[in-house]
């Protein structure tokens, strides 16, 4: 009897494990993502929404590489629909988890998206809203690295223009690193990278910095 | 024990069920195959893209009744329900998505500015940082092609119509009095200030027919919903000061701006040819409040107080003291809307607009007090069948009272007063019949009480994609519109004037570079006339008049090929001709110029952290009528000319100087001639040229932002 159940106990264990199809699927898109299949990751993610309705990672992710893959784009019509799309999934992440964070993060890539294919025509009505993105963001996450990152990335971006010294934005970029370091990495799937960057635009930052 | 078993069982078992095959090609419309779209069974994990020839294959262990969904980016998701065994190799047609931006747009006649609109001839920043313009962006819709320079009077002469064929909106109800008072040969300004606003559509012909009471043109101003943040906005200028302020709340949010201009101390440096006995000066505020109802409600309340005050007088022929010339003019505006989405897709917009207009004038030695009371109701609902086809309808009222005592030098007094109260209703259908093919059928009607008339406009446009960057369109419209209140205060007896437009526009699009061409014909029926020098209570008034504009306007935009500098080229051609007012016969109408052209540049230097402006008008001359030769509006004057530059500097991300000149040149130009009314003794009528009040105007302002957001200024409001 004892065997029975121990063997019916493995097969549980195993069914169970081959039940969170969650993990799997969301595995799978990342694997996509990594390999430039950003199309494939999409759609991946996109399926996944459509199951797990409670859950804002998936159509966050979905979004976001839609967003990201939307830089390298050259045709306005071919920006805009995917820009749209994208739009649409960050609505949806937005009504799951409101004033989420990171939600709002790729609320302001959105726009700096729109901004980076044309300053001209966007910058003026956009890059206010991101402001206020980043503003919000802040006060509901003052300890959220991502957030303290991307506006002290916004915020150079300004600086650089306005040719005034970059560094008390870099010292922002060291306290996001201090931050990542800090992070409890509980949830699984959760969009906890960007030290990476952090360390790369510090090290910008320095080098920078030193020549002036 | 048991119940861990059956748990057991179940979930044992539930992973042995059979396996269906799900299978197909997803093509377009045409039949050819689309790769890449994303084919899965709603609420479950199965599914897979499209390969190379459109075909997909997955398996599903789910069972029953299940939705299959199609979705590909640039196209309508496609659904279908049925029981899994059934879908199997299925052929699936994507409708397209008319909703992209490469989709063929219905735009014949109308220029888009703002973040929304699909193609964009001005983008935001360019109706402030236009040389020439002096941050009116009145100024700046005059480098597009469809209106004539007249540089003395400042307003908006649209394809061959006078100033006040073309009506204002904002949030889709009526501006009243949209233009500050001047006095004679000084270009106006709008009373509006720009940075309220966040998209501006110029419809130079054939809009829709939503819009009535305009014979030649709509200029529709949309508010912003949501501003940004919270902000101070402090102005320095050499005419004036100003200030704004921004606060928002969780629902709410109030914007107020308060301006005031004196040109005295301008005029002591720079003296025109007019004699100013009291400069111009003028206070204005605006108030802006917007509150969100529910998820999608909006509701908007705008209010504008603005006085004038100026005495000043002016040269004249026939008189040598000059004409001297007194104005006190008070005005209120008050617009309030509210928009929201309905169950179903329905969706709500309607409004109120009342203006109260105060003027109180001396001319010589006569002394006139207008006042003019003015409302617009309206209530537009519109219906979302699919993208494909939407329905809009609505009804509206205007209220126009009018009361003008006239009090002369032997102290005669004079009243005259009319109410002119007009009905209207209107539909419009918006099709699309696919990508490449959309219409606008529409049609209007409306009753005016003043002169127990009912008109019907019937309107329709037409746009196909004739290439991948071009499309054609056609547009046709009947307008009506009622006769002037100068004319109305002295006499009903009228019908509403009328005009047709017919338009064909070419448009190509690529990559940063916009062209345009627009050919049209427009036929003035009705016009007003009156057999005395001016409209007065004595005179003979019908609506015999009549005439005609026909023309072509091109415009060309690149922003691609000359690195940081963005240019544009319009020229317009217009030939035109009509019988009205106290004319004889049909004639060119002094403020119609046969040829007008711009070309504005704006240059960015990063490292001057500037923008430099240039901007040149030229405007073929005008006629005027010479009474020593035979015959009526039978000359020309010379030419217009005029190079306008500006420089902003940006000092630090929140404050600018700004250096404006228009015509650098200070090139003479000339508004027209006056002629005496009585010939000399050799015969000879003396004349006098009318020129600009000064050639060159400077403009230095320090415009200083105090916000959160540090890279905020007032480059939008310049």
């Amino acid at each position: 009897m004892k065997k029975i159940a121990i063997l019916l106990a493995f097969i549980c264990v195993t069914s169970l494990s081959a039940q969170t199809q969650y993990e799997k699927g969301m595995t799978k898109a990342f694997e996509l993502w990594k390999n430039n299949e950003s199309a494939k990751a999409v759609q991946m993610f996109e399926r996944i929404s459509s199951v797990e309705k409670d859950n804002w990672l998936p159509p966050y992710y979905a979004a976001t590489v839609e967003i990201i893959s939307a830089f390298d784009i050259k045709d306005e019509a071919e920006l805009t629909a995917k820009l749209n799309k994208a739009k649409t999934l960050l609505d949806a992440a937005d009504k799951l988890s409101e004033n989420n964070p990171e939600i709002l993060m790729s609320y302001a890539l959105l726009n700096t998206a729109y901004i980076a294919f044309d300053g001209q025509k966007y910058g003026m009505t956009l890059s206010g809203k991101n402001v206020a993105i980043y503003n919000k963001a802040l006060a509901i996450a003052p300890n959220n690295p991502r957030v303290v990152l991307g506006k002290a990335e916004w915020d150079m971006g300004a600086a650089k223009f306005f040719g005034q010294p970059l560094e008390p934005f870099c010292k922002d970029v060291k306290k996001a690193i201090e931050l990542f370091k800090k992070e409890e990495q509980t949830i699984k799937f959760y969009p906890y990278s960007g030290l990476e960057r952090a360390k790369e635009i510090l090290e910008n930052c320095e080098k920078k910095s030193s020549q002036n | 024990m048991k119940q861990l078993f059956f748990l057991l069982f179940v979930l044992t078992t539930c992973s042995l069920f059979a396996q269906t095959t799900i299978s197909g090609i997803v093509t377009d419309k045409k039949g050819a195959p689309i790769s890449g779209a994303n084919v899965y069974l709603d609420g479950t994990y199965d599914g897979t893209a499209t390969i190379d020839n459109g075909t997909f294959t997955f398996t599903t262990e789910e069972t029953g009744e299940q939705t299959l969904i199609v979705s590909f980016i640039s196209f309508e998701t496609y659904s279908t329900t049925n029981l899994v065994k059934n879908l199997q190799n299925l052929t699936i047609k994507l409708k397209e998505d008319v909703n992209t931006l490469d989709a063929v747009i219905v735009n014949a006649g109308a220029f888009k500015a703002g973040e929304n609109a699909k193609v964009t001839a001005l983008k935001p920043l360019d109706v402030v940082t236009t040389a020439g313009a002096m941050g009116d962006f009145v100024g700046a819709l005059q480098t597009l092609p469809g209106t004539s320079n007249v540089a003395e009077d400042g307003r908006l002469f649209v394809r061959g119509g006078d100033a006040e064929e073309t009506q204002i909106f904002v949030d889709g109800m009526r501006v009243f009095s949209p233009y500050s008072p001047t006095a004679n040969s000084i270009p106006t300004r709008g009373r509006l200030s720009t940075f309220l606003f966040k998209g501006i559509t110029f419809s130079t012909g054939g809009y829709s027919a939503e819009y009535g009471q305009a014979l030649s043109s709509v200029l529709l101003l949309n508010s912003i919903d949501e501003p940004e943040e919270e902000r101070t906005d402090i102005s320095l200028m050499t005419v004036g000061l100003g200030i704004g302020n921004t606060q928002k709340w969780k629902k709410n949010s109030l914007s107020i701006n308060a301006s005031y201009i004196n040109l005295q101390p301008y005029q002591e440096l720079y003296p025109d040819n007019n004699e100013w006995h009291k400069p111009v000066q003028s206070f204005g505020g605006e108030a802006v409040y917007r509150h969100k109802i529910n998820t999608n409600g909006l509701l908007k309340l705008y209010g504008a107080f603005s006085t004038v005050n100026f005495d000043v007088t002016q040269q004249d022929i026939n008189m040598q003291e000059g004409i001297r010339f007194g104005m006190k003019n008070r005005n209120l505006y008050f617009n309030a809307s509210y928009k929201d989405f309905l169950k179903n897709d329905w969706s709500i917009q309607t409004g109120l607009s009342y203006a109260n207009d105060y003027s109180d004038l001396d001319i010589i030695d006569d002394s006139v007090q207008d006042t003019e009371n003015a409302a617009h109701l309206k209530l537009k609902l519109s219906k979302f069948y699919n993208s494909r086809f939407r329905l809009n309808f609505g009804a509206e009222y205007f209220i126009t009272s009018f009361n003008e005592d006239y009090t002369a030098l032997n102290e005669d007094t004079y009243n005259y007063t009319f109410n002119n109260n007009i009905t209207a209703s209107f539909a419009e259908a918006n099709i699309f019949f696919s990508k490449k093919l959309a219409a606008n059928i529409g049609l209007r009607g409306e009753y005016s009480s003043l002169l127990n008339e009912f008109t019907a406009s019937p309107r329709a446009s037409v746009a196909y994609k004739s290439g991948a960057n071009s499309q054609v369109s056609l547009a046709y419209g009947q307008f009506y519109q009622n006769p002037k209140n100068e004319y109305l205060k002295f006499n009903t007896n009228f019908s509403a004037e009328n005009t047709s437009h017919l338009i064909a526009n070419y448009q190509y699009v690529k990559n940063k570079q916009i062209f345009r061409a627009e050919a049209y014909y427009k036929d003035y029926n009705k016009l007003v006339k009156y057999n005395t020098e001016q409209p007065l209570p004595t005179a003979n008034y019908s609506n015999n008049g009549g005439g005609f504009a026909k023309g072509l306007d091109i415009f060309w935009r690149d922003n691609k090929t000359i690195k940081n500098t963005e240019y544009w080229v319009s020229y317009s051609y217009l030939d035109t001709e009509r019988d009205y007012k106290n004319y004889p016969t049909r004639a060119t109408p002094s403020f119609a110029s046969q040829h007008n052209a711009s070309v504005v540049l704006k240059h960015f230097i990063s490292d001057l952290k500037s923008q430099v402006g240039l901007s040149y008008n030229f405007a073929s001359g005008r006629n005027y009528t010479d009474p020593n030769k035979s015959g009526f509006l039978n000359s020309k004057a010379k030419n217009y000319n005029a190079v306008n530059a500006n420089w902003a500097y940006l000092i630090s991300p929140q404050k600018i100087l700004y250096f404006s000149v228009s015509n650098v040149f200070g090139t003479q130009n000339v508004n027209g001639y006056q002629f005496k009314n009585q010939a000399n003794t050799n015969g000879i009528f003396e004349s006098r040229t009318i020129k600009p009040a000064a050639d060159r105007f400077f403009f230095v302002g320090f415009f200083w932002t105090i916000s959160d957001n540090k890279k905020d200024n007032q480059l939008d409001n310049l």
